[in-house]
């Protein structure tokens, strides 16, 4: 994929917006955010040979499912349309925009290929129906097994244009998939696509973490029967014991820079917060506490940690220094509060909370105001985590008798569930990568 | 030439006579030889009589420890669970009656050692339980501690969430779930 790069040439640029003109329209992080209603017509075969392998649809399917996955767009059905595709043409001048705004339409995407059976071309379009012209439009040259790629840069062009940020669709996710006694990690594309089993240990094997540069995964497993902390390398397959105390090792988040990482141990007989040098093992402890101290979260800039503490008799959400220093209590309402994860935006915590019998998830600033639950799922919500872009949170939530892996806004709106895998029983603890410029 | 025949024949004679001497002198020791190997087969039998009885005792002795571990470990095996509150790892007075047994017994059975297990129901995270699990194995190693027993024949490690005994959603289930599970094993 990456080699894919170099093929793709930027075309339009005369009407290229500014990335500030989404917020023209619509705060998308807002709770009352309405999706964007838009239509997406078959592509246009612009070639002269036969559209043998049905490129037509599969563009505009393949467009409006992963716009769809992004919780930003309501698209409008094909039924509706009033313009024919095979004779409309994809320019805006060449483009009756009355058409399209009677069918609700607020956005219209439309494209054209050429494909003479081995070299791909796609034109891409998005209109802004109400103004009646070209928001983006980008030409991408490329072989046939590049559509998706394609595809979906195209899909980052979009979001950028009306959100500001190109979206997540080059990022995975990391979670623990458990069958019985046994536990292993996996990842998964973003769309759900591309499964991957990471380790094979045949143990239980938990708490996985990405490092920023999306090439180690960290993880705590009972392989040699006590929870020790191990790193796998994803270009490799090495796996690597990392943190081996008597007691819990309990692989935490990364540090921006990825030469640290934060874990709690309990080798002196007592949960508490270290971080740890990954080259040579080193550690420095920073909290020294009786209570429970689990659950470390880095600041994005890496100045600050949320942890969770039962000091003060209930497990509830503090924030502390990066050296340990000033450690404060950020949650006051409820009886049980854990799990914090800081936005990568920052300002914002979320954490999951004991409401009315189940666990969901509530965000708070990180001055300790507006603390608002986000999430009502029948099923809880539990160990969340933020997109790297701050704008999705994935979590776990009961559905039926197991764990599934669910992904909302992060408003807390557009519930998108990960596929069962076959084979295994529940799915926990999602671990979202950086950005791995797939497209 | 007469005198040459009996020359002859005496020397044949000589030759017999020394060769009977040769092959008596050889018959007694032979007869010897096989005098003692049929004493020390009488002696072998005897033995294997003794080797297979020992082994006989020693097989009903391993037979008996056998059985004397196994009724031990039965023993051991009606060390129940301990139960915990949701959130708690202080032990109950019922939770203290088990640790006092089990003190007891691993006091007067200096052959086994104890491995505790701390367990929590599924609701709250997975790192928060794995401590809580943690400080519910290391409540019980302390109450046996002060009962006197050995702190090195005690080892604890927590599961947390991740090994429910029951995997329903009930409270029913998070009651079974939230434990102490002792495994007794033995060092020979």
């Amino acid at each position: 994929m990456r080699a894919f790069k170099g093929l793709l040439v930027v075309f339009f640029t005369l009407f290229l917006c500014l990335p500030a003109w989404g917020k023209v329209y619509i705060d998308i992080d807002s709770p009352a955010f309405q999706q964007f209603p838009t239509a997406i017509p078959d592509f246009r075969n612009m070639g002269t040979s036969e559209d043998r392998e049905g490129l037509s649809r599969w563009f505009s399917e393949h467009l409006s499912s992963a716009l769809d996955i992004t919780g930003y767009f309501r698209m409008i059905e094909k039924g509706a349309f009033l313009e024919d595709p095979n004779s409309a043409g994809i320019t805006a001048e060449e483009t009756k925009f009355s058409d399209w705004s009677v069918v609700g339409a607020d956005f219209l995407i439309k494209g054209g290929f050429n494909y003479d059976g081995k070299k791909l071309s796609v034109e891409f379009r998005l209109f802004d129906v109400v103004e009646g012209k070209l928001i983006t439009g980008k030409k991408y040259w490329g072989k046939i097994e590049e559509k998706k790629a394609m595809m979906l840069r195209f899909v980052g062009e979009i979001l950028h244009a009306l959100t500001g940020e190109r979206g997540v669709f080059d990022t995975k996710i990391a979670f623990v998939g458990k069958r019985g006694n046994e536990s292993e990690i996996y990842t998964v594309n973003f769309d759900g696509t591309d499964l991957q089993k990471i380790t094979n240990f045949k143990s239980l094997s938990l708490l996985p973490h990405w490092s920023p540069d999306a090439n180690r995964i960290s993880l705590t497993s009972y392989l040699r029967n006590n929870p020790d902390y191990y790193i796998v390398d994803l270009r490799n397959g090495k796996v690597k014991r990392t943190s081996e105390y008597v007691g819990l090792n309990l692989s935490g988040p990364w540090s921006a820079h990825g030469e640290k990482a934060l874990l709690v141990l309990s080798k002196e007989g007592n949960e508490e917060i270290y971080t740890i040098t990954i080259e040579n093992g080193k550690l420095e402890r920073l909290t020294n506490d009786p209570s429970i101290d689990v659950s470390p979260s880095w600041s994005p800039d890496d100045k600050s940690i949320a942890f969770v503490s039962n000091r003060s008799g209930s497990p509830q959400v503090f924030i502390m220094d990066a050296e340990g220093k000033n450690a404060r209590r950020l949650t006051f309402e409820g009886s049980y509060n854990t799990s914090p994860a800081w936005s990568p935006k920052g300002k914002k915590i979320v954490y999951e909370g004991s409401s009315n019998g189940s666990f969901q998830l509530f965000t708070i600033d990180e001055d300790g105001n507006n603390a608002m639950q986000i999430t009502f799922e029948r099923g809880g919500a539990e160990d969340p985590c933020w997109s790297p872009d701050g704008r999705y949170l994935a979590f776990s939530s009961k559905i039926g008798q197991e764990r599934r892996i669910c992904i909302v806004n992060s408003n807390g709106l557009n519930l998108r569930v990960l596929d069962e895998i076959e084979g295994i029983q529940s799915l926990e603890s999602p671990s979202w990568s950086p950005h791995l410029n797939l497209y | 030439m007469k005198r040459n025949i009996f020359i002859i024949g005496a020397l044949v004679l000589i030759c017999s006579f020394s060769f009977v001497f040769i092959t008596g002198c050889a018959k007694t020791p032979e007869t010897q030889i096989m005098k003692d190997t049929a004493a020390t087969q009488a002696e072998q039998d005897k033995a294997a009589a003794a080797a297979e009885a020992a082994a006989l005792a020693a097989e009903k002795a391993a037979l008996e420890e056998q059985m004397l571990q196994e009724k031990l470990l039965a023993e051991a095996d009606s060390f129940k669970d301990i139960r915990f509150a949701f959130d708690k790892y202080d032990l109950s007075p019922e939770a203290r009656g088990v640790l006092s047994k089990l003190a007891d017994w691993l006091n007067a059975n200096q052959d086994f050692e104890v491995t505790i297990e701390g367990h929590c129901d599924e609701r709250g995270t997975t790192e928060y339980n794995l401590a809580l699990g943690e400080r519910r194995a290391e409540a019980a190693k302390a109450y046996l501690t002060n009962l006197g027993v050995d702190t090195m024949k005690i080892t604890t490690i927590s599961y947390g969430e991740e090994l429910p005994m029951d995997p329903a959603s009930n409270e029913e289930a998070w009651a079974k779930n939230r434990r102490d599970h002792f495994v007794v094993f033995s060092k020979k």
